[in-house]
């Protein structure tokens, strides 16, 4: 065959007059003679007219418009980049040829500045990119490590711990009874930021430092901007040391705000009697007419039944009352109830006080209308402490001042209210005009502000060129917007400049003869503290920053094995967990350490999918929440050991299982339960009314029933009957241990009743329908309160049910993203993306499984050429259900195959799955990939395929790169050989320590090194 | 030679994030196709809305039959009397459309929704991480981009007294995004017509932007490849928001003939304000946001069930609580359910105030309403516990709207049965009619799937 257009040469044309468009015969190109033979021979024998593979043609480039050349062209660059192409099964090139084949493609593309692949392999999906076996040889650790200079936009959660810091905002949990002071609670209160840093969802690393501030970020952030620099001036004015030069610039303001309020606060309290001192018999005639509301006669609705319907009770409609109007409904009462008046007399007087007072005519009315509606519950409530001390006369000449002001000001008719404002808008005009007089703020107080806004907000000193910048800029404002709106715009500025919003990571100093330079200490003290953690360094690694104790690699290994020792700080993991299902979240390891496990293995993923009950056969939104905060708590546990982490991660048979992760409280409440049930369980306790309940007490003091209160039994009936709450759990915990069960999980299955057991935090335990998706029966399980424990059919975190659901779909299995995750996180492969082309869509058929249908749809041969890669590795998680459940039947769910229909409702422990007919489920697979021929080969099923997994070198290494990219931000590059290989051989000589990985990564030229970039 | 602006388009990078530019998109002014941008007025309401008080009160009785046992149906309403509260409403009745039987399943949450109802998804509580995608609202947006892209309002409160200034809003501009929403009228009133109340504040603002692009620029001059792009993409955001804050400046004129008057009572966050009060408030803003052109979307939580009700005609007096009537309290004399049609006799006086407004306003050989859609729903379904098997949707619709529904009452199928139809369909068909060509929005329903009934796409019959 012979390439029919070199020949001829290509006579494509070139754009005119700009990048992208037609074609022009002044500008052409030809293939080289060299070339051309080599497209002839690997590339268009497939990709000619009539066997356009993968919808490519190669022999008609003449005929491409430019941006359709240089497009194909890309493709072209990025398939023999990743040798893809030819195929492996076709005549392949030598080094060479490959080579000159894709110099040729550079080059044409490089003319145009089109080329993608560089780009491209920037992106986390292009990690795997660069040839394992090839970093991992050992030819390339000669070269010199190092990360480029660069800007690295902060992540969500740097936003978060950044602006919590700024604001001074403290989240805290009480953990294990003790209050803890925890990074990660971004509920904060008086202020609404939006993150607009969020990281992308998929698993595997998700922080890169390839993101660039768009527009939308910048819109948001001016927002945020705005709404920092008025919480700002507040909290300055709030707290002296805060930032004391906007203290200093607005003294004069706050000084004379707080005579205002002074002076406003004295009058409130004491107008009526000022206006009585001052204007005598005459004040009388000065007030306006009081008339009092109508006042309709209360009545109760009628509902159509004609029967009499419920008025709220007091304490609901007390809460529907602004807290201002409660307040002075019983400050009015205890003035005007003290002579003895009652009821409507009472509240006449208490409205005349309003009335004067100017209240609104609406608030009054409704003030009036509670108070006639619910006196009794009103009296009752009264606050029992004595009211708040009156405000303090002021002295004499400000006694002065307030009564020449009324004077000026008041008219007849006029009420309280507005004679109030007359004066303050008086003294407010007075106050401006004396600050106007005394001049703005001289070059000292804007120097001190932009110096203390600069360390406040970018975390350091601005230089001399910058104070100079700053201070010209915040003249500018000072002359436009006053001095409080230029404080806020400084504050704005600064929040919206890029060494605010990314991080900045550039070399200084010597370069050494490869042209690199090392981080300067205070660059590298924030990147190895964000490597760890979300937040600004700690006060050791700053101290050691400023003192020159950051220069050397040995520098850098004391403190991050300090940070790894820290347990003292503990972290939020997880919000969404947190709120779901209202479980624990937390943990005092360094955040990003257990982060890059959740992250990597992806199982977080599970909270976003919707699923549903019925098919799980129980409340599966509360169980989700807590599947994954167990998963969290079994990665936790493992790091905390720090022995053969990967292996133990990807075969432990024991996990958390409706547990708090406090073995002595889940000890001590199983007991409880089993104790209460041993006690009552021979007696009639179904038959129990309030005397019989009464009659053991004391062993139910000794031995307290949750949700039981001793004192209230045979006092209150409905809900709260303490005979029913008590029969109640003991049918719970009849039917839990009734069988052969000797031990139950600390749960209440009935609702209302608290659990016997709290969370680490205090909570209630919920969710213990996750023990369903362990094929644990909840009527009938030993549950042990020491965990981890030993779980069935169960092998590593991949078979743990919230990664498990996590790679599912809404409703079915998904063995392509199952079998595509191994073969990127754990056997360093690529897979192409799915061809446009392709209808990725598993058919329907509810007489076959889905394994069937899956092979049906992909196996011809260029479906196989990537699903080969994935299917055989994906379909050995067959063995469980989209709910993480072991199965050996699958269940064929569809309305044809219904074989029972079960119940809709139903207690905790009932299993209400409709049941359909079912087919054998086959698990088997096939591993290829690991390089070592021990274990690739058949598979029984997953668990046989994690077993095979844990033990391979490559899975290790695949895991050490994700790491790599996880601390460095980046994908790896040939010149990281030395530092992967030595993070690789850090965690086999100190028996499996992830801490010695991290050690060697944050240590190695990979992380210490900086080199600009270059066009 | 390529712009700074060519230059990024080009590359890829910057996809390594959740990219918001789709959602600074919605920003610009390009008009639509036809030279009239569509419009789109989401108005959520709590406490569910119960289905048999959307049902017309003449129907046959074959019709009522239908009605009731929910099995599907389509009156025309000519010839119909309204149920009393949508009476407001009788002179649009060719506009109108009733369309019962959606189900949003997908969106339940409880008392409240959140995102979820206009994301059909769970958004979790209100878990940042539980928002899967941006809302309808914005996804609409971004097809008929203006200045401000889209406005949030809302009344909402802690039962006691209504939320003021701006807050956390109930729309999302993408995943993991939550949209902020002016509380009270006077917020609204001052961040949205900004360029005529306080022209200083764009002034500063824009001086803001001017320095921060000089100072960025000079950075950007000495860097080189990669990092150089970080940098001109930083600077091409803020020259987009100066190109913007131009334009609003420019539009200050319209904007002042059209500014409505605001009383004083609504100053500082209106604490005396009663409901209707607020509501007229901010229908007046909503209008005027319309017309000036500021945007094209609007969503308006009318209330939600901690919204304090107050000077609510008939109960004049009373503090009402939306969350104690969905229990069935009554106050001052008038039963819940009086109170939850007043209620609603309320919201249909605003949305006939927005349709009679924009009936009013000349826009091309019509009116503006003819490019207008309104849309009033419940957030959380059919009741105040809502299932998700119904969500009645009262819809108003211009001439141009690319839509088949006006002057009819329609029963869709009831839900997980054939050709029943959830909130997914009916947002895929707002999609699909003005030009976004995406299969299927939302999260799907598992009981359909279950059952293996077709649930994904466009409700065709809607499609004009």
């Amino acid at each position: 065959m012979i390439l029919r257009i070199p020949y001829i040469f290509f006579a494509c044309v070139f754009a005119a007059g700009h990048a992208f468009g037609a074609a022009s015969p002044a500008e052409r190109f030809r293939v080289g003679e060299k070339v051309v033979p080599l497209l002839d021979n690997y590339c268009v024998s497939c990709h000619e007219e009539g066997t356009t593979k993968g919808e490519v043609r190669l022999d008609n480039l003449e005929s491409l418009s430019l941006d359709a050349r240089l497009d194909l062209l890309n493709r072209v660059q990025e398939q023999l980049h990743i040798g893809e192409m030819p195929p492996k099964k076709k005549k392949q090139p030598t080094e060479a040829e490959r080579n000159l084949l894709a110099e040729w493609v550079a080059k044409e593309l490089r003319a145009h500045g089109a080329s993608k692949l560089e780009d491209k392999l920037r992106m986390p999906e292009y990690g795997n990119v660069v040839d394992h076996e090839k970093l991992f040889s050992g030819k390339y650790v000669g070269l010199p490590g190092f990360t480029p200079d660069r800007r690295w936009l902060i992540s969500e959660f740097i936003f978060e711990a950044k602006f919590n810091q700024l604001l001074d905002f403290v989240g805290q949990r009480n953990i294990d009874g003790k209050r803890q002071q925890v990074i990660g609670d971004n509920n904060r209160n008086g202020i609404n930021l939006t993150n607009p840093f969020l990281l992308p969802t998929h698993s595997g690393v998700r922080y890169y430092d390839t993101a660039m501030l768009d527009g939308g970020h910048l819109l948001t952030m001016i927002t945020n901007a705005k709404e920092v620099s008025a919480f700002m001036i507040a909290r300055a004015k709030k707290v002296k040391t805060y930032v004391p030069a906007i203290e200093a610039l607005m003294a004069a303001e706050w000084a004379h705000e707080k005579i205002l309020a002074d002076r406003e606060s004295y009058l409130t309290a004491n107008i009526e009697s000022l206006l009585r001192e001052l204007f005598k018999e005459k004040n009388e005639g000065l007030l306006p007419v009081f008339v009092a509301t109508k006042r309709e006669p209360l009545q109760n609705a009628i509902g159509p039944d004609g029967k009499v319907l419920k008025n709220s009770v007091f304490a609901i409609a007390a809460s529907n009352m602004p807290r201002e109007d409660m307040a002075q409904i019983y400050s009015a009462i205890q003035k005007n109830s003290l002579n003895g008046d009652k009821d409507d007399a009472l509240i006449l007087k208490c409205e005349k006080d309003w009335f004067y007072f100017g209240v609104n005519e609406r608030a009054i009315q409704s003030r009036v209308k509670f108070m006639r509606g619910y006196m009794e519950g009103l009296l009752k409530a009264m606050p029992k402490s004595e009211p708040g001390r009156a405000p303090k006369a002021p002295a004499e000449s400000e006694m002065a001042i307030i009564r020449a002001a009324i004077l000026k000001h008041r008219k007849a008719g006029d009420r309280y209210n507005s004679i109030l404002e007359k004066c303050m808008a008086d003294w407010t005009g007075e106050f401006r005009q004396e600050r106007l007089k005394a001049g703005g703020p001289g070059d000292v107080a804007t120097g001190n502000l932009v110096e203390q806004l600069f360390t406040k907000l970018i975390e350091r000193a601005p230089t001399s060129q910058e104070k100079t910048e700053y201070a010209a800029l915040t003249k500018s404002y000072l002359q436009k917007l006053g001095t409080e709106k230029t404080i806020e715009k400084l504050i704005q500025t600064l929040i919206l400049r890029t060494d605010f919003v990314y991080r900045q990571e550039f070399g200084e100093g010597t370069a050494d003869v490869h042209g690199r330079k090392m981080l300067p200490p205070r660059a590298a003290s924030y990147a190895l503290a964000y490597a760890l953690t979300d937040s600004s360094p700690d006060k050791e690694l700053a101290a050691a920053a400023a003192s020159g104790k950051l220069n050397t690699r040995e520098d850098y290994r004391r403190e991050v094995e300090r940070m790894l020792k820290n347990r003292s700080q503990h972290y939020v993991i997880d919000e969404a967990v947190e709120r779901i299902g209202l479980n624990d979240s937390f943990t005092n390891l360094p955040i990003r350490k257990l982060r890059f496990f959740r992250e990597f293995f992806g199982y977080p993923g599970l909270l976003p999918i919707f699923k549903d009950n019925k098919r799980f056969g129980g409340n599966y939104t509360d169980a989700s929440a807590r599947l994954v905060s167990e998963a969290d708590m079994l990665v936790a546990h493992i790091l905390e050991q720090d022995k053969n982490i990967f292996e133990k991660l990807l075969t432990t048979e024991e996990f958390f299982v409706c547990h708090t992760g406090d073995n002595a409280a889940m000890t001590t409440a199983t007991a409880l339960i089993r104790k209460i049930y041993d006690y009552f369980k021979d007696k009639d306790w179904k038959s129990f009314d309030a005397e019989k309940l009464k009659v053991h007490i004391p062993f139910l003091k000794e031995n307290p029933m949750p949700g039981l209160n001793l004192d209230a039994i045979g006092k209150v009936g409905g809900r709260s009957d303490q005979v029913k709450i008590f029969q109640g759990m003991m049918t719970d915990y009849t039917l839990r241990l009734g069988n052969r069960t000797t031990v139950t999980a600390p749960f209440s299955s009935v609702f209302g009743v608290p659990s016997p057991a709290k969370t680490r935090t205090g909570r209630d335990m919920r969710g213990s329908e996750a023990a369903k998706s362990f094929n644990l029966d909840m009527a009938n399980w030993n549950y042990p309160a020491t965990q981890p424990a030993k779980m069935e059919n169960r092998k590593g975190i991949l078979t743990h049910p919230a990664w498990l659901i996590a790679f599912a779909g809404n409703t079915a299995t998904d063995p392509i993203r199952r079998g595509k995750w191994v073969r990127e996180k754990l056997l360093a492969g690529t897979i192409p993306d799915v061809p446009v082309t392709v209808d990725a869509v598993i058919p329907e058929d509810h007489h076959k499984t889905l394994r069937q249908r899956l092979e049906a749809k992909t196996q011809d041969e260029y479906c196989w050429k990537c699903h080969e890669r994935m299917n055989p590795l994906g379909v050995t998680f067959e063995m469980y259900d989209d709910f993480g459940r072991f199965r050996t039947e699958e269940s064929l769910e569809h309305p044809d195959n219904l074989v029972k229909k079960m119940p809709d409702k139903g207690s905790p422990q009932a299993d209400l799955r409709d049941i359909y007919k079912t087919l054998p489920v086959d698990a088997k697979g096939h591993l290829a990939g690991t390089g070592d021929p021990k274990l690739d080969g058949d598979l029984k099923d997953v668990i046989d395929l994690a077993g095979r997994l844990a033990k391979s070198t490559k899975v290790r290494q695949s895991i050490i790169r994700h790491a790599f990219r996880y601390f460095m931000g980046r994908n790896e590059v040939i010149s990281d050989s030395k530092t992967l290989m030595d993070a690789d051989q850090a965690y086999v000589q100190s028996g499996g320590s992830f801490d010695a990985v991290i050690v060697s990564l944050l240590t190695s030229d990979s992380f210490i090194y900086r080199k600009a970039a270059t066009n | 030679m390529k712009t700074r602006r060519d230059f990024l388009k080009s590359t890829v990078l910057g996809a390594g994030a959740l990219s918001l530019t789709p959602y600074f998109n919605a920003f610009g002014a390009a008009p639509a196709a036809s030279g009239f941008p569509k419009r789109f007025v989401f108005i959520r309401k709590s406490n569910g809305e119960r289905p048999l008080e959307v049902a017309l009160p003449t129907f046959s009785a074959k019709d009522k039959a239908l009605d009731e046992k929910k099995q599907p149906l389509e009156v025309d309403l000519r010839g119909h009397e309204l149920p009393v509260w949508l009476r407001a409403l009788d002179k649009h009745k060719a506009n109108l459309g009733i369309l019962q039987g959606l189900s949003c399943m997908m969106s339940e949450n409880g008392h409240y929704s959140y995102s979820s109802i206009m994301g059909a998804y769970k958004s979790n509580r209100n878990s940042l991480s539980g928002i899967k995608r941006a809302t309808i609202d914005f996804e609409l947006a971004k097809l008929f981009p203006s200045p401000f892209g889209h406005v949030e309002l809302s009344l909402t409160g802690d039962y006691s007294k209504y939320r003021t200034g701006i807050v956390s809003g109930y729309s999302a501009s993408g995943p993991h995004q939550r949209n902020y929403c002016y509380a009270d009228p006077q917020t609204a009133f001052n961040e949205l017509f900004r360029a005529v109340t306080n022209p200083g504040a764009v002034d500063s603002d824009n001086a803001m932007l001017s320095f921060l692009e000089n100072d960025e620029s000079f950075k950007e001059r000495i860097l080189q490849g990669y990092e150089k792009q970080k940098l001109s993409s930083h600077i091409t955001s803020i020259e987009a928001i100066q190109a913007r804050n131009l334009k609003l400046s420019k539009m200050a004129g319209s904007i002042a003939r059209h500014i409505p008057k605001l009383g004083k009572i609504h100053a500082d966050g209106g604490l005396n304000a009663s409901s209707p009060e607020k509501q007229d408030a901010m229908t007046d803003i909503l209008i005027a946001a319309l017309i000036t052109g500021l945007t094209n979307v609007v969503t308006y939580t009318i209330d939600e069930l901690s919204t304090p009700v107050r000077g609510l005609p008939g109960n004049e007096a009373d503090r009402i609580s939306i969350h104690a009537i969905g229990h069935n309290e009554s106050y001052g004399g008038v039963p819940a359910d009086k109170i939850r049609e007043n209620i609603r006799i309320g919201h249909m006086q605003q949305v006939a105030r927005i349709v009679e407004r924009l009936k009013a306003e000349p826009e091309g050989k019509g009116t503006m309403f003819d490019n207008t859609m309104i849309m009033y729903f419940p957030e959380g379904g059919e009741t105040h516990h809502g299932h998700g098997t119904e969500a009645p949707f009262v819809i108003l619709a211009g001439n141009n709207c690319k839509l088949n529904l006006a002057g009819r009452y329609i029963r869709l199928p009831f839900h997980a049965t054939e050709g029943h139809k959830t909130i997914g369909n009916w947002y895929t068909t707002l999609l699909n009619a003005h030009g976004n060509p995406i299969k299927h929005y939302g999260d799907l329903d598992l009981e359909m799937a279950r059952k293996k009934l077709d649930q994904a796409g466009a409700i065709r019959q809607f499609i004009a």
